[in-house]
């Protein structure tokens, strides 16, 4: 994470764009959900919180802080931005040939593999491994620009993860109930994983003291884990509305059908059923 | 809207009771015996590397396993088809044999850690696993035997 005020600079061109595109469907008499407008805002305001001062000047010297600016930056932030579905509001609100230009990058082989769940796993638990287990960490300390690009990994690999579980925007293949609980449990596992072994071989050596490292490392284990369990509730609270919706039709349908159906039949045998 | 006590809707039962099963464990593994007592060690220095992975899934197939749980069951209940025996057993099949999986395969074979420290921990070890194994039988008998589902009562 930085230490100085420049984050501000793309954060506010994001929420810039996000509010342009906003605007511009309401202009055309367009609903934009409020709980996306919500979502969003929160979610630029998470990584507000977690690039700028006062927490990302305290983050390089006490570990603590740190991880719990990178829960908001990788984890938190990440599932809000997800919530506020910036390619659906592009999609709508870009003029046809840049939706085209848009649709067209969403189709294309690469990105039906950076959303393909084993994908979306490999660069949310590599990235982070990567991060905490080795020199990168020290590394990226010493050069701020390749802090930035980890601090971009992290938020895109947390948004893809959160976009293919409980995101509204649309992807090349989206997995069923079970692949989305399947890939929550292989990202949470991981991320518990990594936390213990930061705890067990005091990684990353640099980060400070032997106890900074474990409190540190219990923060990022069970930090992580409330926020996963949001994201299995969001998941299954979708699951639950969808099987709501399916079973009023099927009430309707057995309400509006079998009336005219029964009617010729009255022999006196009950119906079946 | 009856559901026969052999259609899928008992499956759905057995299957909700044991997520809740599991999930009750691994929630009073984690918050009686980590942080209240403080008995189990977050790490204690003698964990194979693949206690750790087994731990990791643990924890987090725990409170995986206990939203998914109230979920189906929740949607067992608003289409009238829980069958109350089929949870039951299979909530204790499903916490008998997590505090079995735990306590024997976890705490002994990857050494992740143990129930308590300083202590002889020979009663404790059988505490735990007896009871687990206790779990699993009543679990067992409660699958085992008849049952009707609420709507049919």
């Amino acid at each position: 994470m930085s230490t100085g005020w420049w984050p501000a600079l793309p954060l506010l061109a994001v929420a810039g764009a996000y509010l342009a595109a906003g605007l511009r469907l309401h202009r055309r008499g367009d609903c934009w959900p409020l709980r996306r407008w919500a979502a969003a805002a929160a979610g630029v305001a998470t990584l507000g919180i977690a690039l700028l001062p006062p927490l990302a000047t305290h983050a390089h010297h006490l570990f603590v802080v740190h991880v719990v600016a990178h829960l908001l930056l990788a984890m938190v932030a990440p599932l809000l931005l997800a919530l506020g579905a910036p390619v659906t509001l592009a999609l709508r609100a870009l003029p046809t040939p840049g939706r085209r230009h848009l649709l067209a990058v969403l189709h294309s082989a690469p990105a039906c593999v950076v959303t393909w769940p084993p994908a979306v796993l490999v660069l949310e638990l590599g990235g982070m491994a990567a991060f905490y287990l080795t020199d990168l960490f020290a590394l990226a300390h010493a050069h701020p620009a390749l802090m930035a690009l980890v601090d971009l990994h992290m938020v895109l690999a947390g948004f893809l993860l959160a976009t293919l579980l409980v995101g509204p925007d649309p992807l090349p293949r989206r997995p069923g109930t079970v692949g989305a609980l399947l890939t929550l449990l292989v990202a949470a596992a991981g991320h518990d994983v990594l936390a213990k072994l930061m705890y067990a071989r005091l990684l990353p050596a640099e980060a400070g003291s032997a106890a900074d490292i474990r409190l540190g490392a219990q923060v990022m284990y069970y930090g992580g884990s409330a926020v996963e369990v949001a994201l299995a509730v969001a998941l299954m609270a979708a699951w639950y509305a969808r099987g709501g919706r399916e079973l009023r039709r099927e009430r309707r349908r057995t309400v509006s059908a079998p009336a005219p159906a029964r009617a010729p039949v009255s022999g006196g045998h009950p119906a079946p059923g | 809207m009856t559901t026969t006590a052999a259609g899928p809707a008992t499956g759905r039962s057995v299957l909700a009771g044991v997520l809740i099963g599991v999930g009750v464990a691994a929630f009073i593994d984690e918050t009686v015996f980590h942080q209240l007592l403080h008995w189990h060690h977050f790490y204690d220095g003698s964990t194979l590397e693949a206690g750790l992975v087994s731990d990791g899934f643990f924890h987090a197939g725990g409170w995986l396993a206990i939203v998914v749980g109230l979920f189906l069951f929740a949607d067992l209940q608003r289409r009238h088809a829980t069958v109350p025996k089929r949870v039951w057993g299979g909530g204790f099949l499903g916490w008998g044999a997590f505090q079995v999986y735990d306590g024997l395969f976890q705490h002994k074979v990857l050494g992740l850690h143990q129930i308590r420290y300083e202590v002889d921990l020979l009663p404790y070890d059988l505490a735990w696993n007896i009871s687990g194994a206790l779990g699993i039988v009543v679990g067992a008998v409660l699958l085992a035997g008849r049952a009707r589902p609420v709507a049919s009562r």
